[in-house]
């Protein structure tokens, strides 16, 4: 994916000049590219005067920012105890055959980023697949699931 | 700076308001072990837990970190109880088992009476080779050296120091103060000839006029004297021959 500079110098530009901002404009990176660029996080050091060591560490530390792009979906199955004992894992092993991915990865076609993650919180719903921020699949059978999934394009 | 009495294990001793306990009982001889502390660094992080120590204050007794524990008035701290050798027994147990490798690991595991941790070994994806991610080397080239070339990268068990984006490091100097710093000697950088290799990058080193050995990076000295201000000149001579 091409990176626009204009586009990460209009994110930088939206927030002040300290090292407060950084985490907002790494998150700001991460909705609009889909992943933190190298090079904004470059433009950071430069703009904010951060060295760029602690940016990347940043970057590299919060799950919620990815250094690879991710896809247009994000498909997190949630492994929290409820929906393990509720076959959360068989689950994912069903989601990433369909999409012929292993958890962390994209597909090919940058549809999906599939994801395992400890804890929704809404364990009576177990178990619980989440599709992108908005979307819970709840109680849901391993057809159920693949059958909503093909909703997103 | 104010003189305050402390006890520790049983004998009064004298020692500065704020210094921290591990300071307090080094300078009085009473031996406490430690990894991360380091004089020059500011904050002690106090993460590899090795130091420590059971502190009394207003009938309160706990264990604390004695590397950035504060000394304050009638404190009263004791380094050799049943509590604090069980503790760091298991500290250095769960050292040991992230870093098998590590001859200081060893000798303090050695010393704390543990033949073989209990724990599980990772040899695998997350072994750390001989690092316990404790961010000294971190604090040194941010707070010592004022570079920022590395810092701590990832979390939880794959937490360890590294350069931005995994590629040499602009910022870094070649200094290795971070692999002087390391308690575990996990950093590895290398001397050969008139070239230095550290955190995958390379370094021209300038040589000594008088003896010829080459002693100290390019872009060190670069360094110095930008922020210094001092006489390039100066660089000539390593400091045997000055």
């Amino acid at each position: 994916m091409e990176i626009d500079i204009r586009k990460i110098d209009e994110i930088i530009e939206r927030y002040d000049k300290s090292e407060e901002s950084l985490l907002a404009i790494l998150q700001d990176f991460q909705h609009t590219f889909r992943y933190v660029p190298e090079q904004g996080m470059k433009r950071i050091s430069e703009v904010l005067d951060i060295p760029e060591s602690k940016i990347y560490g940043v970057g590299t530390f919060y799950k919620a920012l990815s250094l690879k792009p991710v896809g247009r979906h994000t498909c997190k199955v949630c492994t929290g105890t409820a929906c393990h004992l509720k076959g959360a894992h068989t689950l994912t092993d069903i989601i990433g055959k369909e999409l012929d991915v292993e958890p962390g990865e994209t597909t090919r076609d940058g549809r999906f980023t599939l994801q395992t993650v400890n804890c929704v919180g809404a364990c009576a719903l177990a178990p619980v697949v989440m599709v992108d921020d908005d979307d819970y699949y709840e109680g849901s059978s391993p057809q159920d699931v693949l059958k909503n999934l093909r909703k997103y394009k | 700076m104010e003189k305050i009495t402390i006890k520790i294990n049983g004998k009064d001793i004298e020692a500065v308001k704020d210094q921290s306990v591990l300071e307090a009982a080094r300078e009085n001889g009473i031996a406490i072990p430690a990894l991360c502390s380091h004089p020059e660094i500011e904050t002690q992080a106090g993460s590899c837990r090795v130091c420590l120590v059971e502190v009394s204050q207003n009938g309160r007794t706990r264990l604390v970190t004695s590397c950035n524990y504060p000394v304050r008035k009638g404190l009263e701290v004791r380094t050799d109880t049943d509590l604090v050798r069980r503790i760091r027994k298991g500290v250095v147990e769960l050292l040991l088992s992230r870093t098998p490798d590590a001859p200081v690991i060893q000798k303090l595991a050695r010393e704390n009476g543990i033949e073989e941790s209990r724990f599980f070994v990772d040899e695998g994806e997350h072994y750390r080779n001989r690092c316990i991610a404790c961010s000294l080397c971190t604090q040194v080239c941010e707070e010592v050296v004022g570079v920022s070339a590395i810092s701590m990268l990832d979390r939880g068990r794959d937490k360890s120091p590294g350069t931005p984006y995994l590629k040499p490091s602009q910022a870094c100097i070649g200094c290795g103060a971070c692999a002087y710093a390391c308690p575990t000697e996990a950093i590895s950088m290398t001397d050969e000839g008139e070239t230095r290799k550290i955190w995958g990058k390379e370094f021209k080193m300038v040589t000594c006029s008088v003896c010829g050995k080459p002693y100290i990076p390019e872009a060190q000295v670069d360094w110095i004297v930008k922020t210094t201000g001092k006489d390039r000149a100066f660089f000539d001579k390593c400091p045997d021959h000055r």
